[in-house]
């Protein structure tokens, strides 16, 4: 499904942000990446998602070459959903309107069918009751779950999650965390940029610890937590699992 | 005193300010469509978009409005071998004068609206012109009203300017009376008068919108 081969990403050619990374994210696959801020969690998701341009590299999804000339970047885009740290919520709509705007523009949906379909959505994560009101008006993890529903409204064939419980008060992030454990039990293929441990031994069939802009470890989820000999995946460990 | 100077000369005068407005509101409308192409291209990545706008709108924020006027007037008919008219040609020295000043209003209009904004309309697949016109710039000139605002008293203002090639908008109207009647200190403070209560409309217009949008954000 996802693809990524020999990817180096830099601003600075003597500081590398993605120093030569690969991996392969098979279709089903839930994959969580853990590592210190500023080790290049999300410029990696940046990257699978042609937000951020790689100096070199390879990123292959569905197929198609994130580099080639013919392949149209936003078709690409419109099969991968994203979730962010801060929502992006488009304060200006409705809920409704933030779900239904990419699927009526890009897929052309008629609005009714964007509309029933948002509903759906809603429903699944839990506030069909807040269709007509606008972000500004819901709690952080009340946010987030619309924005998953967006990007579930594009029916995408794999979902990125850049931190999504990082700026969620302590209450909220179960509620988010369970829409996203549903979604993976569910099949979706999904990266997932998280400090979240606990979602990780439950639902992560891979765990990578990234520092440096390298994968430091990838492992089963399992061996991950009871059997890692690398010091710095130890350290970093000992320090989020207090 | 003599205030009948005004009213036998009123329907004349406010034949003026019809004119006025049309200019202002032309001004406001094509330059600010205008603008909003310039200043995105101000921040356009793209070095032959980028280059030739910041050009554009450097030579005209650094020319007297007056001076663009006169050269509309002058040098379009010369170039397009016909005369365009002096109120043609101020509704398009207008538009391309000002959409330089509502380029760098857009432009930071543009600014103020977080990045990750955009990532998201990336991200689900929209294309440039899609993100901009559904997410970025609705905020955007939200954002803008207060500046834009000012920018319309300014405009409406400044169409006094086209007196200098004849165009007879309101002042140039007032002006016209006193050579007939010289009666001139009766007429131009009523031309004052004028100006200043409806700019200060203009002004009270944009001070409710700004409070209208800080209690739309709290």
């Amino acid at each position: 499904m996802i693809e990524i081969r020999n990817l180096s990403l830099w601003y600075r050619k003597d500081h590398k942000v993605i120093d030569d990374v690969s991996a392969r994210i098979p279709k089903g696959r839930a994959v969580v990446i853990c590592g210190p801020s500023g080790s290049g969690k999300s410029s990696l998701l940046r990257c699978i998602n042609g937000l951020e341009r790689f100096q070199e590299g390879e990123i292959i999804i569905d197929g198609q070459s994130l580099r080639s000339r013919e392949t149209d970047i936003h078709k690409v885009r419109a099969k991968i959903g994203m979730v962010f740290q801060h929502f992006e919520l488009y304060p200006h709509m409705t809920v409704l309107d933030n779900i239904t705007l990419a699927p009526r523009k890009v897929l052309n949906q008629s609005e009714k069918d964007a509309e029933n379909k948002a509903m759906q959505l809603l429903t699944r994560v839990g506030i069909p009751d807040k269709a007509s009101r606008y972000p500004g008006e819901l709690s952080g993890g009340q946010q987030q779950r619309v924005a998953i529903a967006r990007s579930l409204a594009m029916e995408p064939k794999a979902m990125l999650f850049d931190e999504p419980t990082s700026a969620l008060d302590p209450e909220m992030i179960k509620e988010v965390l369970e829409v996203m454990i549903d979604l993976a039990k569910s099949g979706m293929t999904m990266v997932v940029v998280t400090h979240e441990m606990g979602f990780a031994r439950e639902v992560a069939d891979e765990v990578a610890f990234m520092d440096h802009g390298r994968f430091v470890e990838r492992k089963p989820a399992g061996a991950f937590f009871e059997c890692t000999e690398n010091p710095r995946t130890r350290e970093f460990l000992s320090r989020i699992l207090k | 005193m003599d205030l009948q100077v005004i009213a036998r000369n009123l329907e004349f005068m406010a034949g003026g300010l019809v004119v006025t407005f049309e200019i202002t509101a032309v001004a406001l409308a094509g330059g600010l469509l205008w603008g909003i192409l310039l200043g995105l291209g101000r921040l356009s990545r793209i070095p032959w978009i980028y280059h030739p706008v910041t050009v554009y709108v450097h030579f005209f924020r650094s020319q007297p409005l007056i001076l663009v006027i006169f050269w509309f007037y002058f040098l379009v008919p010369v170039m397009i071998g016909k005369p365009l008219g002096a109120f043609v040609s101020t509704l398009i020295a207008f538009v391309a004068f000002e959409a330089a000043y509502f380029a760098e209003i857009v432009r930071g209009g543009v600014q103020s609206v977080s990045g990750g904004q955009a990532a998201a309309g990336y991200s689900c697949g929209l294309r440039y012109h899609q993100v901009q016109l559904y997410i970025i710039l609705p905020q955007a000139l939200r954002n803008m009203l207060p500046a834009l605002t000012t920018q319309a008293v300014v405009i409406f203002q400044d169409t006094s300017l086209a007196y200098v090639i004849g165009l007879r908008e309101f002042l140039r109207r007032v002006n016209l009376v006193d050579t007939r009647e010289a009666r001139s200190i009766e007429l131009y403070l009523f031309a004052g008068t004028v100006y200043l209560v409806l700019c200060s409309l203009g002004s009270a217009a944009a001070r409710r919108l700004e409070r209208r949008r800080e209690v739309g954000l709290s």
